[in-house]
This record gives structure tokens, C-alpha cells and sequence, in this order.
């Protein structure tokens, strides 16, 4: 085939995203088995990342959870009666010591609604952290009891470390996960 | 009786499929001002960018596309988020766009296979 290069282009390209579509079904029907531990409630798993959805009441507030655990990072979404994505921070494990960093990443301000909860986060699991928050300023009682009912869930899938491994990685200056 | 927990008000969606070789996971959420789309294959989230319709006169909707989180000088990022908000803005929903690009490459065929991918899997 020598002449027609833009039309063998054209075809290539089309074909290019045939095979990204059978691909797709493929994996659909061979089902990886990517579960952890802990299956719960509405969780998704069709043939990818987990995603676990939990809602809970507090004081007849309506919070809503959803953690999506990556291999190497959390995100977690916090939604406190609407499911507005909210605010948006990032926080990952900071070298020296066993330190966090969180910064707002969208739609935050100086407010500290959802900082603290990220920077407990990556200090309890040791990975970096995505949180999505719209709790509303000044409800510490709401604030406590998302962060309370989200680690609960985060030790029922596994995805905390345990307290041996924390000290140890602080005693041996270990570089976190 | 009491306060009954209510239906999970975020509707999620995974898929996982191949490009150029490379494995890529695929979460598309949907809120009640965003939608969050989340493509990876190197196992975190990668860039973030941030992309939203402007509130205008003009009978042209404009949008405004940024990286808020990672990667700030690849313009095909921006592309593939300019390119999804555009499809949700002509399916006739105006939230925003959170997405999140964790890729090995950043190559012409890798973005147009996520577009893709999105715009099938679509929740708008």
C-alpha cells in the first residue's frame, strides 16, 4: 500500500477507536477481580476502582460518604445534606517526619472545614488524599461526626494503616507509602 | 418512624478499558453542580483541572478551563477538559467539571480515547 496515506490515516483512526470500544466490552465480561476486603453497601465494582457509598443521619442532618480507593491515593466526598461536590483539598504525607500537608484546591477559603479532616486522613492512612467536602462552616458537631463515621468505615475496608506500622515508620524515618 | 436514610443522591459510574496498551480506569460521578470524571492509569489521580461554563450574553457560551492540582503546562490536558465541557454544555446541563487525568502519556490517540470513552459512558 503505497499511495492514499491520509485515507489509510483516516482508516487507522477509526479502527483505533473500534478496538478501544471491544476492548472495553471485553473487560466487562471478564470481570477482574479487583475487590478488597469489606464489601458494603452500594458499592460499585463493575470492572474497575471500587467506589463504597454510605449515607448516615446525624441530628436528623442527612451525611452522605463516598471513599474511591486508589492504589496509590483516596478520594473521599463528604456531602452534608445536598450533593454539591463542594470544596475541594488535597493532602498528601510530607517528608521528614510523619507530617501531613493539605492545601484547598477548589472553592475553599481560609474556612478550615475540611482541612483538618484531609490532614487526619493522610496521617491515618498514609497515602495521599482528595477530599470533597461541603459540610458547612462553623458545625464542628457535623464536622466531628463525618470525620468519626468516615474513618469507622476506612478501618471496616482496610484501607488505614495500623498504629505498629505508624510508629515504626516514624521511628526508622521510613519514606511513606 | 424516626428519620429513614435516603437514597444514595450521587449517581456513580466505573469502567475500565485499554488504551494504546495501557490500562485505564475510568469514574464518572455526577453531583448537583459538577460532574467529576476521574480517568487514571497510574494509579492516583494525577493532574486535576477544573472547567465551567461562563454566564454570558453572547449566544457563543464561552468556558473557562484550568489546571487546579498537577500539571501545568500540558495543553492537551486542557484540551480533553475543553472538549468534555463543551459535550456537556450542548447536552443541555450547565454544572462544571472537575476531572482528573492520571496517564502515562499524554499523546493525541491516548486523550481522544478518553474523550471517547466519557462522552459513551456519559452521565449528562
Amino acid at each position: 500500500m503505497a499511495s492514499g496515506g491520509s485515507d489509510v490515516d483516516a482508516l487507522n483512526q477509526a479502527l483505533n477507536s473500534a478496538q478501544i470500544f471491544e476492548g472495553k466490552q471485553q473487560q466487562l465480561l471478564q470481570q477482574p477481580d479487583l475487590n478488597h476486603k469489606g464489601v458494603d453497601a452500594e458499592e460499585e465494582n463493575g470492572a474497575g476502582l471500587e467506589i463504597t457509598c454510605f449515607s448516615d443521619v446525624f441530628n436528623d442532618v442527612p451525611l452522605h460518604f463516598q471513599i474511591l480507593r486508589l492504589p496509590k491515593q483516596i478520594y473521599v466526598w463528604i456531602g452534608c445534606s445536598s450533593a454539591k461536590l463542594g470544596n475541594l483539598y488535597a493532602a498528601a504525607p510530607t517528608r521528614p517526619k510523619d507530617m501531613a500537608s493539605v492545601t484547598s484546591i477548589l472553592g475553599g477559603t481560609s474556612d478550615n472545614t475540611g482541612t483538618g479532616i484531609a490532614r487526619r486522613l493522610v496521617l491515618k492512612t498514609g497515602l495521599n488524599v482528595i477530599l470533597a467536602s461541603n459540610i458547612p462552616k462553623n458545625s464542628p458537631m457535623l464536622e466531628a461526626e463525618a470525620e468519626k463515621l468516615l474513618v469507622q468505615k476506612l478501618i471496616h475496608l482496610g484501607y488505614t494503616r495500623q498504629k505498629a506500622e505508624q510508629s515504626s515508620s516514624i521511628a526508622r524515618g521510613r519514606k511513606p507509602a | 418512624m424516626g428519620s429513614s436514610v435516603p437514597r444514595f443522591p450521587v449517581t456513580c459510574k466505573n469502567l475500565s478499558l485499554d488504551i494504546k496498551g495501557n490500562k485505564t480506569d475510568v469514574v464518572l460521578c455526577s453531583y448537583d453542580d459538577h460532574f467529576l470524571v476521574i480517568a487514571t492509569q497510574i494509579g492516583a489521580m494525577g493532574t486535576i483541572l477544573h472547567a465551567r461554563k461562563e454566564e454570558g450574553v453572547s449566544i457563543e457560551p464561552t468556558f473557562n478551563v484550568s489546571s487546579i492540582f498537577g500539571k501545568r503546562d500540558e495543553p492537551m490536558l486542557l484540551a480533553c477538559a475543553r472538549q468534555l465541557i463543551e459535550h456537556i454544555s450542548t447536552s443541555g446541563s450547565s454544572k462544571s467539571l472537575v476531572l482528573s487525568l492520571g496517564l502515562k502519556d499524554h499523546s493525541v490517540e491516548t486523550l481522544r480515547g478518553i474523550v471517547s470513552a466519557v462522552i459513551d459512558n456519559c452521565l449528562w
